[in-house]
Parts: C-alpha cells; structure tokens; sequence
C-alpha cells in the first residue's frame, strides 16, 4: 500500500495557502508558492469558493504521456509522475494536458514541479482539508 | 536581504527601480521605512488630491517568509484629515509585492485618462480603462481577474469604487475579495491620478539562507497561529464575537455614542450572524488564523420570485458602523448596507459615523427635508439609510454630496460639533469602553483603534480604579512595538504570537541581527518621525479634544471628563516629545 494526496474536505478550504507555502518551502526550499506541486484556486469576488488543485495520482498520467522526452514518466509508486530533469526540454506539455491544472510550473528552473505525495501540505493544513490515502498499487 | 522600491509616474510613464536596503536596515520596513519617506516627502502645503501627492505601499522583511505577515502598508497625506494618512490592509497584496520583487511601491502623476497599472515582475504597464471608469469596486475585480487572472492565484487586485472616483474624502481602496486600505480616504487619491486599480504579481522566489532553522521556527509560530488561545477568537466567531461582550459593559457605541448598551444586540451579534448569515471563513494568503467571515444574504429583488444572493465580508467594526451605531438590529439589514457600501467603496467606519451624526443633525433641526430631499432620517430606518446611499452615490442634493467629504467637513458647514464623534479629524472607531479608548484614538499615529489598543487597557481597568499615569503608559508601549509589527509588517491578530524573542529570532534566520535595545531603539526612531510628520502636517496635542457628547455618556468605566482626557493626552505628549527629540537626533546623525 502507498500513499497518496488527497482532498479529504473541501469545504473546509479558507484559501490560506498554508499547503502552498510548505510545499514550495520544505522541497524547492524557498520561501513563497513559486516551487509547490500544488496550487489553491479562488474563484473572483467575494463570493468566491476554493478549488484545490493537488495531483490526482492518475495511474495513466495524461501529463506523462505528452511528455515527448520521456523525462516525466509514471512513477514506481503505481501512481503520480516521476521527473527525470536532465531529459526535459522545458517544452511545457506536460503541465498544459493536465487538465485540472494541478501539475506546476518552476518560471526559475524551467522544469514541471511534480508532487511526491509526501504529505507536508496536508501536515501545514490547519483545517484538515487535505489528508493522505491509502491507494492500491496498480 | 535585499530590499527594491519600484517609482511610477502616472503623467509621464516613467518607471524606475532602485535599491533601498539602507532604508530597510535602519527602518525595518514596512512603516518604518514609509514614515520615513513620507516624512521627506509630504509638505503641509501639499494638496492630497493634487498630481504631485504620493502614495507610498510597503512591505516589510517578514511578508513572504512567516505566517501572518500577511498585510502591506499604505502611507499618503490623507484627504480627509490633511494629515498622515496611514492604512494597512491584507488579502495577498503583500505576497504578490513579496514575489514581484518590491517592497515599496511609489505612485506620483495623474494619467491623462483613466488607467490601471500592470505589473508582472519587472514589468510595469499603464493600460488606459475608461470602460471600467463608473464601475463598482466589486465589478471591477470580476473584470480585472479574469482578463489579468493568468497567474493561478498569485495576482492581487486593487481598485477603487464611484467613491474614489468622486474623490470623496472618505473613499476607501479595495484589496482582492474582501479586504480594504479603508481609513483616510486613500480611495480618493487613487481617484485623483485617474487611477482605476492595481494589478500585481511576480515569480520571484525568496531565498532561505539557514533552512533547517527557518523550518523549526516557521513551525513553531504557525503552531501558535494556527492553534492556540491567542488567535480563537479571529477562527471562530471572528471580530464580530466583540458586540455583546461590548454590549453588555456599556462599550457598544449605539445611536450616534448616545448610549454603549444597544437592546438589539442580540440581532447583529456574532454568534446571530454565524448562525444566520455565515457561509465561509477565509484567510488572506499565507495565514493559518482565517478570521475572514463571509455573510450571506438572500432576497426576493421582484416578483415573480426572482431571487439574489448577496455576499459581504463582515468584521466588528462594519457592525457597530452600519448596526449599533445607526440603531440598525438586524443583521440582513447590516448585510445589505454593508454591501452597498462594499460596491461603492466608502470606509465604512467612516460612512457609517457620518450616518449617524447627520441622523442627531436632522433630529436637532441642523439639517431638515429640504437638505435631504425629503427622507426623513431615523435611528434604526435601514430601509431609508439605503436611499441616503443611494443618494450620496448619485449626488443628489449638496448635503449629500458634502456627506461624503467626511464628518469634519459636514460640522464646518451645518455644525454640530458636540456630537460629531471625531478624533484627529478621522471618524472614531466602535468602541466606547472608557478614557483609555478615546485617549488612544486621539493620540494614536492613525486615531485608529490599532495604534494602541485603548480599548484593552480599558477592559483591565473595569470595576477597577484609574490610574492615568499607568494606562498612558501601556498605551504608549503597546503604540512603540507595533512600529515593530507594522514593520515587519506582521497582523495584528498575530500579536500574541510574535513576541519579541521570536521577533529576535525570526530575523536572525533571515541573516538580520538585532537585540531587544537595538530593535526598541528602531521602534522609538520610527515613532518619532511619525509624530515629527504629523507635526509638520499641522497636528498638535494641544489642540485634540474629546468630543462634547462623550462627557455625558456612560462608557464601560462611567463617564470620562475633559479634565481626565487632558491630563491622559498631556501625559502621553510628554513621553512622545521624548521619541520626536530621539528620532530628530538621530535623523541628524
């Protein structure tokens, strides 16, 4: 059994970025959202709502087929993506055939921002709306 | 750390960046490093609504790197007041600033048309909107969002609503869904420069020196945001948990500061919006604590059952301004005068003072039907108080035109000055808990409630006897290390968390030494050269009075005399002649 991310209660989201700056602080190592695997969306206006984009850990990811170097490949975990960075020719596919916009972008290194599904945005979570699941390997 | 200021002049579209670490070393940031470019900058003979008239927003070395530093500073010569301007909203300007790289931005000029202005990093746009010139603060976001959106929930959007275009002194600036720039009329500045809104963001990453430490200590203070005692109180019922506790201690200023008991309290409390009206708590970006509360409205606007929902971000403050204070005890009623206010972009606090006194003005015979074209105004009319809106918004009569100039320029032309509640020229916060209170907004740098939290001391005091000397001395001290929050530029709902040993240690892990004595010593600078301004600009402490009614009304600590107030205001002037004489000393050096 793995685990994998997940949006446990979305209702909960008051759209305070906590996950986001744990991410981008705890992998990319700095300060700020620019390096998270993961964003929170608002909708405009006060009347908006929060959309949590984390990685779906689709077990045919649709951003590692687009990949045309093969530096993004599904990860050994059964699920999610793995990034191989010297392959990558900053193309961009991989994070505009994701759908649901969850795959990132690093502007400063030019390379995707896979999730590793480690779980330190839901630990950073201080409502509980993202938790980990335990997935089947495929 | 490094720290840039980005100079935009609106009538010649020239942009510049330049370097100002010095500026940051000696001031913090944020308001330290405003007061003291304002200080420079802003002449008493300056016209706040004129070309030449800057508006300083600044960021401090915090915002971007702990929980909480989640508001950004706004220094200018207020319209209302002529004097320093100062305001500090959250939202995620502070993060968009942070990742653009800028940590003050300067605006100057007037645009030949009306204009937003773009800026994405390093690039900086004025791009000419006249379709959005007339269009609410609210609508303005919508459009703005969707057309400058692109960056995935990184950008930050100001504007202004009619208000700001009107130039009335009372206009307020509106940051992203919910959260204002709202006191001393910045709105009206924005105005002045044809500058509709501001659309920020960037990409840039913030540099963590000594990681393994950052990771302990951002644990331990989000811990303490996220969870503890100190911020309860914004996560669950939010400000607005203030309204019976005030209520029942006779501090809830009720009909225009006649009485600080509101029998309807009941109907605009708290727990009564949470249980009615609340539909989502918020946080701005990068804070655990989320005290943003969304209230919800649902009418029927015609037959045959067609239905609107309305939503409104609520705090204490809208409450007692739009609620109590005008006698208003339901809370759709607040909600729907709240949203008006909302999409017109007034400061709340201020309309909703201004109400109030124009309401006792009408009663006393000031101003009759004739003024207001023949609404009859009365405590407690929600229905009517719309209209006046209304009204104001389309500038129907001079009376309401002049309503929003602000309660200051109302009592020149049609009097009633012994119930205009004003201090420092600025319409008074909610709170009628005793001397402590009153003496804080009259001295306060901002005659805010914020600047010293007269209200707490007060709330100490009860049942208990005066001792001036002690509470103008609390009052003081907390007004000293919030130049170091409003700095950094921490939250205030943050306090009980950032002391000032982890104060110390946070900026040592961003590589920025200081002792207790060497960082107290940049607080009383800064504190000095904010008085040394508002001095400049025509303040004085001899001159600031309690307003006539409030001898009469019973706050939480009885009645309050003029000779107390003297006596707390003289007090205190004497400790901040201290901090002007220390900040000019070293402004020399």
């Amino acid at each position: 059994m793995a685990k994998r991310i997940s949006v446990l209660d979305r209702e909960r989201c008051m759209g305070c970025y906590s996950c986001v700056y744990a991410c981008s602080r705890t992998w990319g190592r700095v300060a700020g959202i620019e390096k998270a695997a993961l964003r929170i969306k608002s909708y405009s206006g006060a009347e908006g709502f929060f959309s949590i984009r984390v990685c779906s850990g689709c077990e045919d990811p649709d951003c590692a087929k687009a990949c045309p170097t093969g530096a993004l490949r599904p990860s050994k975990r059964g699920f999610g993506v793995d990034l191989e960075k010297k392959l990558c020719n900053a193309c961009g596919s991989c994070v505009s055939s994701c759908i649901s916009m969850a795959l990132q972008w690093d502007e400063e290194d030019k390379l995707p921002v896979p999730c590793r599904h480690c779980g330190v945005c839901a630990s950073f979570c201080p409502r509980g709306v993202l938790g980990m699941e335990e997935v089947e390997r495929a | 750390m490094s720290f840039r200021m980005l100079s935009v002049n609106l009538s010649t579209g020239k942009v510049e960046f330049e370097d100002v670490s010095d500026l940051f070393s000696k001031y913090i940031g944020g308001t330290g490093v405003l007061s003291y470019l304002a200080l420079k900058d802003l002449r008493e003979d300056l016209d706040p609504v004129s070309p030449e008239s800057p508006i300083y927003f600044g960021i401090g070395p915090f915002n971007g790197y702990y929980p909480s530093a989640s508001k950004a500073v706004a220094i200018f010569k207020s319209p209302l007041t002529g004097n320093l301007g100062e305001s500090h909203a959250g939202g995620r300007f502070f993060m968009a600033m942070a990742s653009a790289g800028i940590h003050v931005l300067r605006i100057v000029g007037k645009a030949s048309c009306p204009v937003y202005l773009s800026i994405k990093d390093e690039e900086v746009k004025i791009i000419p909107c006249s379709s959005l010139w007339g269009k609410t603060a609210t609508a303005t976001e919508r459009i703005l969002r969707e057309i400058e959106g692109t960056k995935r929930g990184k950008e930050s959007i100001l504007r202004i609503g009619p208000a700001g275009e009107r130039l009335s002194r009372i206009a307020c600036v509106t940051v992203d869904s919910s959260r204002h720039f709202g006191r001393h009329g910045l709105g009206a500045i924005m105005g002045s420069k044809n500058l509709k809104a501001i659309v920020i963001s960037g990409n840039r990453t913030l540099r963590i020196s000594n990681w393994s430490e950052y990771q302990k200590l951002y644990k331990e203070i989000f811990d303490i945001l996220a969870y503890s005692e100190v911020s309860l109180k914004y996560r669950d019922l939010g400000t607005a948990s203030n309204v019976i506790p005030l209520s029942n201690t006779h501090s809830l200023p009720t009909r225009n500061f006649s009485q600080g008991f509101f029998e309807g309290a009941d109907g605009i409390s708290g727990e009564h919006f949470a249980d009615e009206y609340l539909v989502k708590q918020i946080a701005c970006a990068h804070c655990p604590i989320g005290c943003i509360h969304m209230g919800q409205l649902r009418e029927m606007f015609a037959e045959p059952h067609l239905f609107r929902t309305v939503r409104t971000s609520y705090d204490y403050e809208p409450i007692f301004a739009l609620g109590s204070n005008l006698g208003v005890s339901k809370a759709e009623e607040v909600l729907r005068l709240l949203s008006y206010v909302e999409r017109q972009g007034w400061d709340v606090m201020s309309i909703g003072v201004t109400l109030a006194w124009a309401t006792e003005a009408f009663q006393r015979g000031l101003i009759n039907t004739t003024h207001t074209n023949g609404l009859v105004l009365s405590f407690g009319d929600a229905q009517t108080y719309l209209k006046v809106l209304g009204n104001i918004s389309k500038g129907a009569t001079e009376f309401y035109r002049d309503l929003e100039r602000g309660l200051g320029f109302c009592v020149q032309k049609y009097g009633g000055e012994e119930f205009a509640i004003t201090f420092g020229g600025v319409e008074s916060p909610g709170y009628m808990t005793g001397p402590a209170a009153f003496v804080g907004f009259a001295v306060g740098v901002r005659h805010s409630h914020l600047d010293c939290a007269g209200y707490s001391v007060d709330q100490e005091f009860f049942g208990k006897a005066s001792d001036p000397y002690v509470e103008v001395e609390k009052l003081y001290k907390e007004s000293l290390w919030r130049m170091v929050t409003n700095s950094l530029v921490t939250c205030l709902f943050a306090r009980g968390g950032y002391t000032m040993p982890l104060v110390l240690r946070g900026l040592r892990v961003l590589g920025v030494e200081e002792t207790e004595e060497s960082l107290m010593r940049k607080a009383r600078i800064i504190h000095g050269m904010k008085y040394l301004l508002k001095e400049k600009l025509g303040f004085s402490f001899d001159s600031l009075k309690l307003p006539e009614k409030l001898t009469r009304v019973y706050t939480g600590r009885g009645l309050v005399s003029h000779k107390d107030f003297d006596d707390r205001v003289k007090l205190y002037k004497d400790k901040i002649k201290e901090d002007m004489a220390f900040a000019q000393e070293e402004l020399k050096a």
